[in-house]
Formats: structure tokens, sequence, C-alpha cells
């Protein structure tokens, strides 16, 4: 059947309206067992009906709803008062332990949930300082390192320098336009050919340029090894150099040149 | 309250369902039972004897034929109607009734100016006027349909398709009041 027809037939309205035959009244009953659509359609405008009929409705005086209870006095409170006399001595008895029961576990629950919260908290707090003491000792532990290993490339330069008979060369920029106040120490041993420089000062240089070692020979400049401006007053390992009347620096490409552009010369030292 | 509980409560003659009950459903019923019977004494004589059947006949209401509030409307209804069926009463409140009503319809708006909630004439000025007709003639004269039908030469499936507009536009717009 149709069931929209049916509820737009007025019926159901007519239905909650109490206005239907009894014929008639079964039929919407039936039919709204077997459809949901108009059970739902008969809720809702009951639910309207109520609504509309409270919101326009008065209250009945307050004597009428007096006069209501008094009518109906004996029957509402007669099974009551006997209920009470038949069950109140057992309730009694039996409620008091059970209250106080009851009192005694909720202040347990309460005092329970109390350390809870305290211990929660508690843990999150210890638990959040262990984190970071953990992540201080890995730092400290990390640092450590770093200076173990500082200090033994320190000890071994200081042995190579004190157990080897080094010349310390000082090479400077004075006589230069490009870094007047440059100077750099070269360090090196003329038995082993050992050679280390020490930066003092020097500037730092634009990504594409290095500062590039001379060793000035017999057969004219060798380019021994690049000298990182950064590392100050410490000592760099350089290639051998055999035979140097002089030492210089030069700024070159990145890499290093076969020769040296002069031009760019920044510190020179002679050997003494 | 869930109507099951309140049901059960009610069976169980519980003072405080009744109670509940009359808290929460008087206001209506009492005004399906004023529509019918304009005299405020008479419709609290009528109400009061509903109520007291309501919860003594309680047993006899059957949740499978319809939800609570229309039974109960229905008990007040037909409370009220047979009033205005008794001697007493047709003398002197029936023709009176007819007569508010047809004053009512030419001085247009009369008994929508009797309804006290705004919410409700809002409600009311959302019908049109075949609707609004409907309306006042089943909530504020207490008319069936088909005495609608036969006071004012409508046909009854005009008047019913009309009720099912009213109750629509009501439906869907109580939320608001």
């Amino acid at each position: 059947m149709d069931i929209q027809s049916y509820i737009a037939s007025g019926k159901l309205e007519l239905f909650v309206l109490g206005e239907l035959s009894d014929r008639e009244r079964e039929e919407v009953l039936q039919l709204s067992k077997q459809y949901p659509e108009i059970k739902k359609e008969l809720d809702e405008i009951e639910e309207a009906m109520f609504a509309f009929d409270n919101e326009l409705g008065v209250k009945p005086s307050d004597e009428v709803k007096d006069k209501i209870f008094d009518t109906l006095s004996q029957e509402l409170d007669a099974p009551k008062v006997t209920k009470e006399v038949t069950s109140t001595p057992t309730k009694e008895v039996a409620l008091q332990p059970w209250k106080s029961f009851a009192v005694a576990a909720s202040i347990v629950a309460l005092l329970a949930i109390g350390a809870a919260v305290y211990y929660a908290v508690r843990f999150y707090d210890v638990e959040n300082r262990f984190t970071s003491l953990l992540e201080e000792r890995n730092v400290l532990s990390q640092e450590l390192e770093i200076n173990k290993a500082r200090f033994e490339e320190t000890g071994d330069q200081l042995q190579t320098l004190l157990s080897n008979n080094y010349e310390r060369i000082p090479m400077s920029g004075e006589s230069f336009e490009l870094q007047k106040d440059a100077l750099v120490d070269v360090f090196w041993d003329k038995a082993s050919h050992e050679v280390f420089v020490s930066v003092n000062n020097l500037s730092s240089l634009e990504e594409e340029k290095d500062y590039q070692l001379w060793a000035i020979g017999d057969d004219g400049p060798v380019g021994i090894g690049i000298v990182k401006p950064g590392e100050k007053l410490k000592l760099q390992q350089m290639e051998a150099a055999v035979s140097a009347g002089a030492f210089a620096i030069t700024i070159e490409p990145k890499g290093g040149s076969e020769a040296p552009t002069l031009e760019n010369l920044v510190v020179i030292g002679e050997v003494a | 309250m869930q109507e099951e509980q309140l049901i059960t409560g009610l069976r169980a003659r519980d003072r405080q369902t009744v109670d509940y009950l009359y808290e929460k459903y008087s206001k209506a019923l009492f005004a399906v039972i004023s529509r019918v019977i304009k005299d405020r004494d008479i419709a609290e004589e009528v109400f009061h004897d509903a109520f007291v059947k309501i919860i003594r006949k309680i047993d006899s209401y059957d949740e499978s034929k319809g939800r609570l509030y229309t039974w109960m409307a229905n008990v007040c209804r037909n409370a009220a109607i047979d009033k205005t069926r008794s001697k007493e009463f047709s003398k002197i409140q029936k023709t009176n009734t007819i007569d508010n009503y047809v004053y009512g319809l030419e001085g247009s708006s009369s008994t929508l100016d009797a309804v006290d909630g705004i919410g409700v004439k809002d409600l009311m000025t959302n019908l049109n006027e075949e609707q609004r007709f409907v309306v006042e003639c089943i909530y504020f004269k207490g008319y069936t349909h088909s005495e609608i039908s036969e006071e004012y030469e409508i046909p009854l499936g005009t008047v019913k398709s009309r009720i099912r507009a009213a109750i629509n536009v009501l439906k869907k717009n109580i939320n608001r009041i």
C-alpha cells in the first residue's frame, strides 16, 4: 500500500483527536504496527498536539488539584501504608550497615582517587625530570668524548713539537696590502720534513676561496696544503716540505692551485 | 520520566507518579476540556472527574492502542463532550458557543486574541485561513470533524485534509514554542 498517501489522508490526525470509528481505529493501529513510518507519524502528531495543548492551556486552579488528590487519597495512600508497616523493621536493620558501608566505601574510593591523582602527578613530574637528566647526561658524555679527542690531539701535537726538532717560522702580512694584521706560524722539521701551521690571525674567506701554503725552495714554490683560517692557535698538519727558504700563503680558488697567484700573497716568512 | 515508567507507577497507584502526571499534563488536558467548555467552573469540574477517571481506569489503558497522552486527551475530550450533551448544560452553553463562534468568524481574529501564549499566536499566523478555521473549530470550539462538515457544509474529505495540513504546520513549528 501507499503509506505516504495514507499518512496524507488525515486519518492519523483524526486518530489522535479521537474522532475515528472503532473499525478505523483498529485499522490505524494495525498499520502502525506494520509500518514504522506510520508509527513515527502518529508519535509526532501526538507530541505536536501535546505541545500545542500545553502551550495553549492554563493550569487548573490549585483547589482542583487538592480536590483530585482528596478524591484519590484512599486509593493512593492505602497500599503505601500497609507496605511501610510490613517492611519498615527489616528495612531499617538492613539499611543501616549498608549505608555506613557505602559511606566508608565512598571515602575509601575518594582517598584512592586522591592518592592516584597525587602519585600520577608525581610520577609524571619525576619522569619528566628523569628524561631531562638522561638528555643532559648524553650531552655531557658527548662533550667529554669531544674534549677527550681534543686533549689527545693536543697531546700528540705537543709531543711531536717537543720530541722533534721543529723550527718556528713566523709569517706576517705586514708588507702586503691584503691583510696587514695577518699572522701565521709555520713549524718545520728539517730532518723529517714535517710541516705544521698555527693560525694566529687570518680573516675568513668566501666559500669558493682557500688559503694555500707554499714552501718556496730552489725549485720554486710548492703547494703543501690548505690552511683553515678558523682553527686558531692549533697545529694543522701540512704536507712534507723537503727544502724551503721561505713559506708563504696566498688566496687561491677552492682546493688550491698548481702555482701561486702572487698578487694574492697574504703572508710570507723566511726560514732563518 | 519515561512513558513506560510513568505507566508502571500509575498502575502501582504510586502517589508521586500521580503527582508527576498531574504536573506534567494538567495544563494540556485542561486545555482540551476548556476548548469544549468555556465556563471555567464547569471545565474544572469536568477536569476533576476526568483526571480521577484516568487514574482509576489506568488498568484499562492499552499501550498497544495508542500513546498515553492520546488516551488521556480522549478521556478528557469525551468527558467534556458528554457534559455538553447533558440536559442542564445544553440549555446554557452549546448555542452560546456557536453564536460566539460565528461572531469570531466575522471578527476574524477574536479567538486569536484569546490565545495567551505568544508562541501559539505566532504559530497560528503560520496557518492559512482555511487551516486556521479548522484549528479554531477543533481546538477552540471543540467541534468534531463531522460537526464542522455539517455545520459549514464542507465535504468531510476536505475537512480531513485541512486538519492534516494544519497539524503539519503546527508539527513543523512546535519546536519554536
